[in-house]
């Protein structure tokens, strides 16, 4: 794409701004009766604040921003002083938010079937709501959802926005870290091109470093939920992994504070069964959970994956980041390895394997966790539900299952 | 001490009332409506009249099923799933395989030799294959429910239901039905498309036909001895088509439709002992 061109694109994407961050606004809806009553964690207020400056911060007229995929190596993106925004994080952040229904209707309107998976209608949605800020560009990775990067590449035509994609192998050894590698170098070239502006290397160090610093305060929290069933933690884990702002100094300040806070909650632990949630999570105030937690200790499958764990080498970062796309790959053998580790680190008694409607991964690698429940002799509840559309949801349809399988376990 | 157990289900309501010896006293079905709350009250009230008592008579009520919190005077609530799971083992120690199936939902449970549920699995979406499709293809044929597994013993041809859903099926009846498709024919493909669904459920849970494992009897996996509760085990054309497709007996359990019921009370004379 020409210079002049991206120059009018980006001139175009300020004025749509104003306008759009209008448009959500408008879309804030009523609170929902069921909401409220989450942990009230330090860490987590403080999320709560980035994320909201995040918010804001893309509807500027003068920010950057580029639509991202789930675990997109985020530090790329800070270092060009870009705001990434997660398509789906944010489509399940602003479900709580926003008139969703308002929002699904529109992709009825546009054609999309309701049996399509809601993470990937809930943003196109939005995009169709002119609700989104426009993006500068697309950076897509597909993993460990094909069906997302592919939605970001159309969503890139919407908004005649060049994308990037990277294509991440399922195996870890020399040649597929050196092609994942190589293509987060090329990418890094065509953002300079695209952005115009040339990469400091100072500023990619500098977002590495703010990583690095991260992890070792999430790693280390990580660990304190071996033998310890701490109030709300692991939640907050959970929120720190999906918001994926790794790169950032005020990352390093929310793990910072949520280790402290984990240290403090060491004499305050709960006595109740260990159950782990796995696939899509619901937002924190979900009536799901929120009815869950009355009976047992829920931890969250995603945030204890060993791709988490993988530190970044300041001067060479790409083979790190490489080695973390690739690990965040749902692959099922591998799956299975981690998941029967983590059940015996976490102690835990329990699956509830969540499949939202259409997707494909959860489809993959269900059977492998049943499998996996049934060897280990642990309870496990497959409940099919939509996070986002709240039509295709019923919570005392699912509550029943829910209570018969909460009764099990304990 | 004497329990009573109450399950609020979408379609009727039942009730058991038991004694320390685990026997059932008396029990009571009255049809929910649009309060399941006066169904609880009535169908109490008329359990204890049947066995001559007052509430003062009683010492734990367990309620289940789907309206099972909107009861105030109950002690306990438990999941109907745990219910009719301990409310199969009292009547027969020897299934380990249940399916129960209700007004609005069906299930496959699986339990362990002292009737604690060991895992489960429910339809979802649509309640296609439950009690209420019954009702409404019996409504599309101008019959009445009870007369459903009569008719369908009469059929001498397969009449496939294809559609997944309630609604649609209503439809492709009533395409049936004045296209002359015999009614005992339909009524009989009405059965199968409930037995195919059951018996998916049964198979997501690992549960196999005896040719399949090899096994000659209940082994491990096996179909086994699968024991039916919930309304739909009152109809025998849902039971027959059930065998067919399981190759193996169903075992009905007495008073199919309040066996969730007489769990509960067996569950309130558990706690009440604690």
């Amino acid at each position: 794409m020409a210079q002049e061109e991206v120059n009018v694109n980006r001139e175009r994407a300020r004025k749509e701004r104003r306008d759009q961050y209008q448009n959500l606004l408008k879309l804030i809806g009523e609170p929902r009766p069921e909401a409220g009553g989450g942990p009230s964690l330090k860490a987590a207020r403080m999320r709560s604040i980035v994320n909201s400056h995040r918010l804001a911060g893309a509807y500027k007229e003068e920010s950057k921003v580029a639509y991202v995929s789930e675990q997109f190596p985020s530090e790329i993106v800070f270092a060009f002083d870009v705001i990434p925004w997660n398509i789906e994080s944010m489509a399940i952040m602003l479900a709580q938010t926003v008139d969703v229904d308002r929002v699904i209707q529109v992709t009825q309107e546009q054609g999309l079937s309701r049996d399509i998976c809601s993470f990937l209608r809930g943003p196109r949605g939005m995009m169709w709501s002119d609700c989104y800020p426009t993006p500068d560009l697309i950076l897509m990775n597909n993993q460990p959802c094909e069906g997302l990067s592919k939605t970001g590449v159309l969503s890139g035509k919407d908004y005649q926005a060049p994308s990037l994609a990277l294509h991440t192998p399922s195996t870890v050894d020399e040649d597929s870290l050196s092609y994942l590698a190589k293509q987060m170098e090329r990418m890094m070239s065509q953002m300079e091109d695209l952005l115009g502006t040339k990469l400091d290397p100072e500023a990619l160090r500098s977002t590495v470093r703010y990583s690095n610093q991260a992890k070792e305060y999430y790693n280390k929290t990580v660990e304190l939920l071996k033998g310890h069933k701490l109030p709300g933690v692991a939640r907050e884990l959970q929120e720190v992994f999906g918001m994926n702002y790794f790169g950032t100094k005020e990352n390093v300040q929310i793990c910072k504070v949520l280790y402290e806070e984990a240290l403090e909650l060491l004499g305050e632990e709960t006595d109740k069964k260990r159950v782990m949630w796995i696939g899509q999570t619901p937002e924190e105030s979900h009536e799901l959970l929120r009815h869950m937690r009355q009976a047992v200790d829920i931890v969250f499958w995603s945030p204890l994956w060993d791709a988490n764990a993988v530190m970044l080498d300041e001067d060479e970062p790409l083979r790190g980041l490489a080695e973390r796309g690739i690990l965040y790959h749902w692959d099922a053998d591998r799956m299975r390895t981690e998941t029967a580790q983590m059940c015996d680190d976490y102690e835990i008694e329990g699956f509830l394997i969540a499949n939202v409607w259409g997707c494909r991964n959860m489809m993959g690698v269900s059977p492998m966790l049943r499998e996996l429940a049934t060897s280990k002799d642990l309870k496990f509840l497959t409940i099919n539900i939509d996070l986002v559309d709240r039509n295709n949801y019923a919570f005392n349809h699912v509550k029943n299952r829910i209570d018969a399988f909460l009764e099990i376990v304990q | 001490m004497k329990t009573v157990g109450i399950d609020v289900g979408s379609l009727s309501t039942k009730s058991a009332l038991m004694d320390d010896d685990y026997k059932v006293i008396a029990s009571d079905v009255v049809l929910t409506g649009g309060s399941n709350r006066a169904a609880t009250e009535m169908t109490y009230d008329n359990v204890l009249k049947k066995a001559a008592l007052t509430r003062a008579d009683i010492g734990f009520v367990v309620t289940t099923g789907y309206g099972r919190e909107n009861v105030p005077f109950a002690d306990k609530h438990v999941s109907e799933i745990t219910c009719h799971g301990i409310g199969m083992h009292l009547e027969n120690p020897d299934v380990r395989s249940i399916l129960e199936i209700g007004g609005q939902d069906s299930k496959a449970i699986l339990i362990d030799e002292k009737g604690h549920v060991a895992t489960f699995a429910m339809n979802d979406k649509c309640a296609a294959g439950c009690g209420r499709f019954l009702e409404v293809t019996a409504r599309a044929m101008g019959m009445e429910l009870k007369d459903l597994g009569e008719v369908s013993a009469r059929s001498t041809n397969n009449v496939r239901i294809s559609s997944t859903c309630t609604v649609f099926a209503e439809t492709e009846i009533v395409s049936l039905v004045a296209d002359g498709t015999p009614i005992p024919d339909i009524v009989k493909g009405v059965h199968n498309s409930i037995a195919t669904r059951a018996v998916s459920l049964l198979r997501s849970l690992g549960i196999r036909h005896r040719r399949e494992t090899g096994a000659s009897d209940t082994g491990e996996n096996g179909v086994g001895s699968v024991g039916m509760s919930g309304g739909v085990a009152l109809n025998s054309g849902v039971v027959k088509s059930l065998e067919e497709l399981l190759e193996t007996e169903i075992y009905v359990v007495e008073n199919p439709q309040v066996r969730g019921a007489i769990g509960a009370a067996y569950i309130g004379q558990r706690l009440a002992g604690d």
